[in-house]
C-alpha cells in the first residue's frame, strides 16, 4: 500500500517542515502593504482578555489537558494540510481558524478531529485550494487509523534527534491520495455529515468571520527592509519562517493575541539573534509598529515551542497508555482518551458520550453552553469569595 | 424637466395611511418581544459583568501572593489577563502613551452570531426564487436595516456556499461609503442546526432599477453625473482591494433619500490578484451587464468586466431601458456588435483565441484593412443613439464599451474624465429629489431582468454563430465613413 509505506515519512516530514519550510507558498501573499488601505488588511481580530481567562479558568478541563488537545489537534491539522497538498498558507489559516473556535466554544463539545477536518475544508474551500469532503475523509480516515505513523510512540524524535537545520530536505509529500484506501461508505457519510456541522459551527461561533491574515508575507517584506551587516538574509529568512509556523501549535496562542507585524518581528528578531547576525543598533521594530514589551513577549513565546511540543508528546503518549487504546487506534487524542483521563483524576465532564475518531457516531447535541458557564461561574465566584473571607 | 431640489413626489396619502396601520400591527408584537430581548440583555449583560468582576479579583488575588505556578508554561502568561486591550482606541491610532506614536492596529474580535430574533420585520423588500431581503427594526437600537437571507440548498452535499461566504467576508473586509455595510451576521434561533443565516446590512430606500422603472422623467444630465461618480468611486475602491464585483448592474445599486449611492450585493465578488490566476469562472455577470470577453468564454479575466458593467449602467441611466437586452449569450453578443461594431485584429488582437471566437463567423478581414487608417469606434453609433449626451459624455461612454478590455478605462482614469468637470456640474448629493420609497413599503414585484448566473450551470457554449451579416451593416469601411459624420466630436 502506498499510502502507508510513505506514512513513515510523514510525521518527520511535518516536523522537518514546520522547521524549515522555507518555500512559503506565495499564492496569497499580497503585494507591498506599503499602502495604507492595504495595510487594514494586515490585521486580525484579536481574543479579548476575557476570552482568554474564561478559556483558563471556567474550564472543566485542566489547563494542561487543554493544551495537550491543541497541541495535537494543531499537529494534525498540520499533517492533513501536508497531505492535502495544501500550500502552508492555506494551513495555516486553517490553524488560526481552529485556535479562535476553541476560545468560543468549548473544546469538548465535538471531537478534535472533526474540528481540525471541518477547518482545513473551510479555510481550502474560500481559497484557490478547495478540496473534497471524500479528500478530508480518506485523509483524516489514515491519519487517524493504527497504521499511521501520527502521533505513535515509535515515530516520536527523541530529544537529542533534532534535525540540524543543514539536512537536505524531506522526500515529497505522496502525489496522491490513493483511492484503494480503505473507507467504508457509511463512515464517509457519518464523517460527511459531521464535517458539514462542524463547518457551520465553527462560522456561527466566529460569526462567520473567515478572515486571517499571516505574519509570513509581511515578514519577508520587513526582511527586504533590513540590513544585517553580516549575515545574508536568506540566511535569516530561511530561520524566520519556521519560528512563525511552530508558533501555529503554541497553546499560548501568539496568533490570537499579537498582530502579524510584531509576529513577524519576533520571528525575525529570534532568527537574526540564532545566527549571531549584527542587528541594526536603533530600536528598529519600533519601525514596524511594535513595542519593546510585546517583542520581548513573543520572543520568548516563541522560543518555548519546542520544548513545549517535547513535553506535550509525552503527556499524550502518556495518556493514550492509560486508555490502553494507543494500540488498537491512531495516536491521536480523542475525546475519548480526555474521558478516561479525566475519570482517573476522578474529574467529571457531563457531555461528551462520542466514540471519537472517525467512526464516532455519538450525538452531537452540544451543551447549553450559556447556562454551563453561568454555572461555572457561580462556583467560581463562591470559591474565589470563600477564599478571600 | 424638474430642477426643483426638493422632492419630486412626495410620499403619497396612502402610504402615510398604510405605514401607520402597519406600524400599530406590529406595535403590540414588538413590545413583547422587546421584553423579552430585554431581559435577555440585561442577563448576559449581568453575567459578563461579574466574569469580569471575578476575572479582576482573581487577578489582584494572584499578584498579592506572587503565585508562579507557570515556570515551565508560557512565559507571561498573565499579561493578556487584564482587559487593558479594550483601552485601545479604533485603529489605527498613535498610542497616546508612547512617545515614539506606534501604530496600532485594531483588527476587532471575535465571537458568536447573535440571533435574528433582535430584530423585528418591518415588510418584504424582496422576494424571489433565490433571494429574499426584509426590512427590519433592531429591537433595541430601534434602527432600521435590511435581512438578507444567504441562499442555502440543505441538499447540497459540500455545506455552506461560498458565494454566501465571500459576500460576507467582502463586505466585513470593505469600508466606503459608496459601498453597503454590513452590520452583523445572525442566524436563527435554533443554533443546533445552522440553517436561517441572515446578513444584517444598512437599509436604503430605493435601488436603482426600481427608480429608473417608475421614474417619469430620467435622471438630469447633473444627476448621472453624480450617480456615475459614486458608482465609480466605490468600484475604484473595490478594484484597488483586488475584489470584483462581478455582477453589477441597477438592481444592484441601492440608493437612499439623501442621493446617496451604494453598491450592494457581492454575492459574485471574489478576491482576484493582479495579474489574475488562470482559471476563473465564466459564470459572472446578469447577461445584459456581460462583457464581450466572458461572452467569449474567457476564463482569465480582470476588473475590466466591471467597467464594462459601469458602460452599460450609464446608458441605462441615460435612457431608463437596459442597454443591451439580449435573449441568450449569442443574441447578447450580436447587440454588442451592432452597437460597438464587431472586432478587428487590430482593434483587439488576440480575441480570435478566445475559446468561443472560434465559433463567431466574422467577414472576412479586408474590411478591416480598409479601415486600418483609424481606429474602429462605437463613438458614432452612441452618439446616434444618445442624441443628448454631450462629446464627452459620448467618448466616455465609449471608451467604457470597448470590446478590448484593455481599451476601457479603470475606474480611477473614469474619476477623472473630463465629462464630470463639463457643465452641467455633477449636482450636490443633498440636491438630490427623493422618491417614494418601494422598499419601505410594499412587496416588490419579481422583476423580469435576467439573473445572475447559477452555481452549477453549463457555460454557455455558442455554438456556430454567423456574423457575416453584420459586416453589411458595420463591417465594411464605407458604412462605417457614412456613419462617421460624429467621429471629430467623439475622441479628446
Ligand atoms: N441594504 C438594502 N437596503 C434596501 N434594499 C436592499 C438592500 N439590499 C438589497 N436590497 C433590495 O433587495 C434586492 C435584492 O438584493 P440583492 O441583490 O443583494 O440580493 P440577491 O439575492 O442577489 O437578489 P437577486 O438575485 O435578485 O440579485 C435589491 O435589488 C434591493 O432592491
Ligand atoms: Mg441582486
Amino acid at each position: 500500500m502506498q499510502l502507508a509505506m510513505s506514512s513513515s515519512f510523514i510525521l518527520r516530514q511535518l516536523l522537518n517542515l514546520l522547521q524549515k519550510q522555507t518555500l512559503y507558498v506565495q499564492s496569497n501573499s499580497r503585494p507591498s502593504p506599503a499602502d495604507k488601505a492595504i495595510m487594514s488588511h494586515m490585521v486580525n481580530p484579536l481574543a479579548t482578555p476575557e476570552q482568554l481567562y474564561q478559556r483558563r479558568s471556567f474550564s472543566a478541563l485542566p489547563t494542561e489537558l487543554q493544551d495537550a488537545i491543541f497541541f495535537s489537534t494543531q499537529c494534525l491539522t498540520q499533517a492533513a494540510g501536508l497531505l492535502l497538498q495544501l500550500p502552508q498558507s492555506v494551513t495555516a489559516q486553517a490553524n488560526v481558524l481552529l485556535a479562535r473556535y476553541w476560545l468560543v466554544e468549548p473544546m469538548m463539545s465535538h471531537e478534535f478531529s472533526d474540528i481540525s477536518a471541518a477547518s482545513v475544508y473551510l479555510i481550502a474551500k474560500l481559497s484557490p485550494y478547495p478540496r473534497s469532503p471524500r479528500d478530508l475523509a480518506l485523509v483524516y480516515n489514515y491519519l487517524l487509523s493504527p497504521s499511521s505513523t501520527f502521533f505513535h510512540p515509535s515515530s516520536a524524535p527523541t530529544s537529542d534527534d533534532s534535525q540540524p537545520p543543514q539536512q537536505p530536505p524531506p522526500p515529497s509529500p505522496p502525489t496522491n491520495i490513493p483511492n484503494d484506501y480503505y473507507l467504508p461508505e457509511h463512515v464517509y457519510n457519518s464523517f460527511h455529515t459531521r464535517l458539514l456541522r462542524c463547518e457551520s459551527r465553527i462560522l456561527y461561533a466566529l460569526s462567520f468571520d473567515t478572515h486571517v491574515s499571516l505574519p509570513h508575507p509581511l515578514a519577508i517584506t520587513y526582511l527586504q527592509a533590513l540590513d544585517f551587516l553580516n549575515t545574508s538574509k536568506s540566511t535569516i529568512s530561511k530561520r524566520t519562517l519556521p519560528y512563525l509556523n511552530t508558533a501555529l501549535l503554541s497553546p499560548q496562542m501568539l496568533y490570537l493575541t499579537s498582530q502579524p507585524n510584531a509576529l513577524a518581528v519576533a520571528a525575525i528578531y529570534n532568527a537574526a539573534k540564532d545566527v549571531g547576525a549584527k542587528m541594526p543598533e536603533c530600536e528598529w521594530w519600533e519601525v514596524f509598529d511594535v513595542d519593546r514589551e510585546e517583542l520581548g513577549f513573543l520572543v520568548v513565546g516563541m522560543r518555548s515551542v519546542d520544548a513545549w511540543g517535547r513535553k506535550m508528546r509525552e503527556d499524550v503518549e502518556r495518556m493514550k497508555a492509560g486508555t490502553g487504546s494507543g494500540s488498537k487506534r491512531g495516536g491521536m487524542i480523542t475525546r475519548r482518551d480526555i474521558e478516561g483521563e479525566l475519570r482517573r483524576r476522578g474529574i467529571s465532564l457531563g457531555n461528551g458520550d462520542d466514540d471519537g475518531g472517525i467512526t464516532g457516531v455519538g450525538s452531537e447535541e452540544p451543551v447549553d453552553m450559556e447556562a454551563e458557564m453561568a454555572r461555572r461561574m457561580d462556583e467560581k465566584m463562591a470559591e474565589i469569595e470563600g477564599s478571600a473571607s | 424637466m424638474t430642477g426643483k431640489g426638493k422632492s419630486r413626489w412626495a410620499d403619497s396619502a396612502e402610504d402615510a395611511a398604510l405605514e401607520a396601520q402597519l406600524k400599530k400591527e406590529k406595535e403590540e408584537k414588538k413590545r413583547l418581544k422587546a421584553e423579552k430581548a430585554r431581559k435577555a440583555e440585561a442577563e448576559k449583560k449581568k453575567r459578563e459583568a461579574e466574569a469580569a468582576a471575578a476575572a479582576q479579583r482573581q487577578q489582584q488575588q494572584q499578584q498579592q501572593t506572587g503565585d508562579d505556578d507557570d515556570a515551565n508554561g508560557p512565559p507571561a502568561k498573565r499579561r493578556r489577563l487584564s482587559p487593558d486591550r479594550d483601552a485601545a482606541a479604533a485603529a489605527p491610532t498613535a498610542s497616546s502613551n508612547d512617545s515614539s506614536k506606534l501604530l496600532r492596529f485594531e483588527g476587532g474580535r471575535f465571537g458568536k452570531c447573535r440571533s435574528v430574533e433582535n430584530y423585528d420585520k418591518l415588510n418584504d423588500i424582496e422576494e424571489g426564487a433565490y433571494g429574499w431581503v426584509a426590512r427590519a427594526r433592531e429591537i433595541e437600537t430601534g434602527k432600521v436595516v435590511a435581512l438578507k437571507r444567504l441562499k442555502i440548498d440543505p441538499k447540497d452535499r459540500s455545506g455552506l456556499p461560498v458565494t454566501g461566504l465571500r459576500e460576507i467576508q467582502i463586505l466585513k473586509d470593505c469600508s466606503h461609503r459608496n459601498i453597503v455595510k454590513l452590520k452583523e451576521v445572525v442566524v436563527g434561533d435554533d443554533t443546533s442546526k445552522i440553517e436561517n443565516i441572515f446578513i444584517v446590512l444598512e437599509f436604503l430606500e430605493h435601488d436603482l432599477k426600481s427608480i429608473l422603472e417608475d421614474m417619469p422623467e430620467p435622471f438630469l444630465a447633473s444627476e448621472v453625473k453624480t450617480l456615475l461618480l459614486q458608482l465609480c468611486s466605490g468600484i475604484a475602491y473595490l478594484h484597488s482591494h483586488y475584489i470584483l464585483h462581478r455582477d453589477l448592474k441597477t438592481s444592484n445599486l441601492l440608493l437612499n433619500n439623501r442621493g446617496q449611492l451604494k453598491i450592494a450585493d457581492f454575492g459574485m465578488a471574489r478576491y482576484v490578484p493582479d495579474p489574475p490566476p488562470p482559471k476563473l469562472t465564466q459564470l459572472v455577470v446578469t447577461l445584459w451587464y456581460r462583457a464581450p470577453e466572458l461572452l467569449l468564454g474567457a476564463a482569465r479575466y480582470g476588473p475590466e468586466i466591471d467597467m464594462w458593467s459601469v458602460g452599460c449602467i450609464f446608458g441605462e441611466l441615460l435612457t431608463r431601458e437596459p442597454l443591451l437586452q439580449g435573449k441568450n449569450e449569442v443574441d447578447e453578443l450580436t447587440k454588442i456588435f451592432e452597437l460597438c461594431g464587431l472586432p478587428t485584429d487590430e482593434s483587439w488582437p488576440g480575441f480570435r483565441r478566445l475559446p468561443n471566437a472560434r465559433s463567431l463567423r466574422l467577414p472576412s478581414s479586408s474590411s478591416s484593412s480598409s479601415s486600418s487608417s483609424k481606429p474602429p469606434s462605437t463613438g458614432g453609433l452612441i452618439r446616434a443613439k444618445f442624441p443628448l449626451l454631450t462629446a464627452a459624455g459620448v467618448s466616455l461612454l465609449a471608451s467604457l464599451l470597448s470590446l478590448n478590455p484593455s481599451r476601457r478605462p479603470t475606474a480611477s482614469e473614469m474619476l477623472e474624465h473630463e465629462y464630470f468637470r463639463q457643465d452641467p456640474k455633477p449636482k450636490q448629493e443633498a440636491m438630490f429629489p427623493t422618491f417614494p420609497s418601494k422598499a419601505g413599503q410594499e412587496k416588490r414585484r419579481r422583476r423580469e431582468t435576467p439573473n445572475a448566473p447559477q452555481r452549477g450551470q453549463k457555460v454557455q457554449d455558442l455554438g456556430q454563430v454567423d456574423f457575416s451579416s453584420l459586416g453589411g451593416i458595420f463591417g465594411s469601411g464605407r458604412e462605417r465613413e457614412e456613419r462617421g459624420g460624429g467621429f471629430s466630436l467623439r475622441m479628446v
